[in-house]
């Protein structure tokens, strides 16, 4: 757990960082900061390993006093993920994983083995352990800089933009992946990002801040989305808040309709393991439109019933099989049952 | 080996004895000098253009200029150490400072956030990336040391310069040229062992090319 309490941070010059921070980031979530730039995101992240110390207030961590404790050793039992990876150019990616153990005292051939396990974790072929990090791409790269900071099995991860610098598509897998390891490992995170959109994918508590360093809101990204504090959190989470805030909901009592068989209109077109492959309307066939999945979000169940040719989606099982029909008016009947329910709902179930 | 008069071998062995030496003592004076400037911004505004400036005296004039300062004898060899150590120290800070400039700042901060003290990170971190730009500078200072060795023979320390003086005393023209070719020589097989060093100590540095691959 890591205790932010009015926490201060001005420099010599005059400039305000941050101006009174309290927060709490609880054991074994993920909390976001995010803001535009400027609003002292990286400087609260870096008063948990004593980067920055405040000039005021406290920040503790699982209760203690951080400004008690000698900066390099509290580093050590922090792992820290930075944006491009910054990983040591000269080292082998097995021995940039092994930093900390090393540090820590742990014999050289002890770490590397540990950390090629590592390396598996993240997704990554032990082969590249060899490497050196200028050989791998830049999704690779910051996939060894995760894995580097699970290396010294802190109980505690700083994570500033980590998956800014890759691109959208790297990026959604990238994100997918901490989630996962997330899931397997229950570290507490603090994760800093300037996109909403990331914050809201990851995080189970999001603190939105404000150029100056002022909290505007801290809440469940499910909240943020359907009640923001003022108009500047509606403003930073974005004009598609009403339709984003879909993903938190959950599709299980979505009414499902029958397909027709034969006819005039649109046809869906089945293999024999009754997986769909396409429309068909006389002698026209057409592509399928996205598939609902049995147990995704709202979201997923709206976009397949808007992309399909048809004017309404398909759902499917978890073996491809098609369930049924989504008219896109059984997704707002549902959406007005629900209203209400969701601002605190857990997101953990639909994500 | 005897050729004009003279054994050629022990010449040669002192002329690199006289011209590594002195980039030996050079870089371990521009380490912690270039750490400095590179970390002070006040010292990095004197010491850069103070080197320069060194570098810039006459290599006669600081070969005869130096039993004066140092009280040594005219013909001490400790003469010519000295003053090649100070054009090893006037190029090789700027080498240091250079070479630590190379790291790039997301790797300090890294390091930093690791938990590397301030040393561990200077030698664990900052000096072995430094290793390509440093070995570039150790590389022209000692070329450019080899051929400062000879000018010593004017204050009678010359090594294989001594070919020249007495070439020249002599009229001899394959003398001088002979001793011309065989510093040359020297400097351009150091100067190919000193690539291979570096060669050695940053392979990485070699590994730039980036071989993509699906994530």
């Amino acid at each position: 757990m890591i205790e932010f309490s009015d926490v201060r941070k001005a420099y010599p010059d005059g400039t305000v960082a941050l101006t009174s921070l309290s927060l709490t980031a609880r054991e074994g979530e993920i909390t976001v900061l995010v803001g535009p730039s400027g609003c002292g995101k990286t400087t609260t992240l870096r008063m948990v390993n004593r980067m920055v110390d405040p000039s005021s207030g406290t920040v503790r961590l699982d209760g203690v006093d951080v400004s008690t404790q000698d900066p390099p050793t509290l580093r050590r039992g922090i792992g820290y993920v930075i944006q491009n990876a910054g990983l040591f150019p000269h080292r082998t990616v097995l021995d940039n994983v092994a930093t900390v153990p090393v540090l820590l005292g742990r014999r050289r051939s002890e770490a590397r083995s540990a950390a090629g396990e590592l390396l598996e974790r993240v997704g990554l072929d032990p082969k590249v352990g060899s490497r050196y990090p200028a050989q791998l791409s830049g999704g690779q790269q910051q996939r060894v800089g995760v894995a580097r900071a699970l290396a010294g099995d802190a109980p505690v991860l700083l994570m500033d933009e980590p998956f800014s610098a890759v691109d959208p598509v790297v990026r959604a897998d990238l994100q997918d992946e901490l989630l996962r390891l997330q899931s397997e490992l229950g570290r507490t995170i603090l994760f800093v990002t300037h996109d909403i959109d990331e914050a809201i994918r990851l995080g189970d508590m999001v603190a939105v801040l404000r150029v100056g360093g002022t909290l505007a809101q801290f809440a469940p990204p499910a909240e943020l989305l359907a009640a923001p504090a003022d108009d500047f959190v509606a403003g930073f989470v974005g004009r598609d808040r009403g339709y984003r805030r879909l993903q938190f909901v959950g599709a299980g009592s979505l009414a499902l309709s029958d397909f027709p068989t034969t006819g005039e209109g649109w046809l869906l077109v089945v293999d024999d393991d009754g997986r769909p492959t396409g429309w068909r309307q006389g002698e026209e066939h057409v592509a399928l439109g996205t598939v609902h999945a049995e147990g995704g979000s709202l979201r997923s169940a709206l976009d397949a019933a808007l992309s399909s040719p048809a004017g309404r989606g398909v759902a499917v099982d978890d073996d491809g099989r098609v369930l049924g029909g989504i008219e896109p008016e059984a997704v707002i009947t549902l959406l007005h049952a629900s209203a209400g329910s969701t601002a605190g709902s857990s997101p953990e179930s639909v994500r | 080996m005897r050729l004009f008069g003279a054994d050629i071998l022990p010449l040669a062995a002192e002329h690199i004895v006289l011209a590594l030496v002195p980039v030996l003592l050079g870089l371990v004076i521009s380490l912690p000098l270039g750490w400095w400037a590179w970390s002070s911004r006040g010292a990095r505004r004197i010491l850069l253009p103070l080197t320069g400036v060194l570098y810039t005296i006459p290599s006669l004039a600081l070969f005869v200029v130096m039993p004066l300062v140092l009280g040594t004898r005219i013909l001490d060899p400790v003469n010519v150490v000295v003053a090649l150590t100070i054009y090893a120290v006037a190029l090789l800070v700027r080498s240091v400072v250079d070479g630590l400039d190379e790291v790039p700042g997301e790797v300090l901060t890294a390091g930093v956030a690791m938990g590397y003290r301030p040393l561990g990170l200077l030698f664990g971190v900052q000096l072995p990336l430094a290793v390509p730009v440093l070995v570039a500078g150790v590389r022209v200072a000692a070329v450019s040391s080899f051929s400062l060795v000879a000018v010593g023979a004017i204050i009678g320390q010359g090594a294989l310069g001594t070919l020249f003086t007495q070439g020249f005393e002599r009229f001899y023209t394959a003398q001088i040229v002979f001793g011309l070719v065989s510093i040359l020589v020297l400097a351009l097989v150091i100067d190919g062992l000193l690539m291979l060093l570096g060669r050695l100590l940053a392979p990485w540095a070699a590994a730039r090319a980036p071989q993509r691959q699906a994530v």
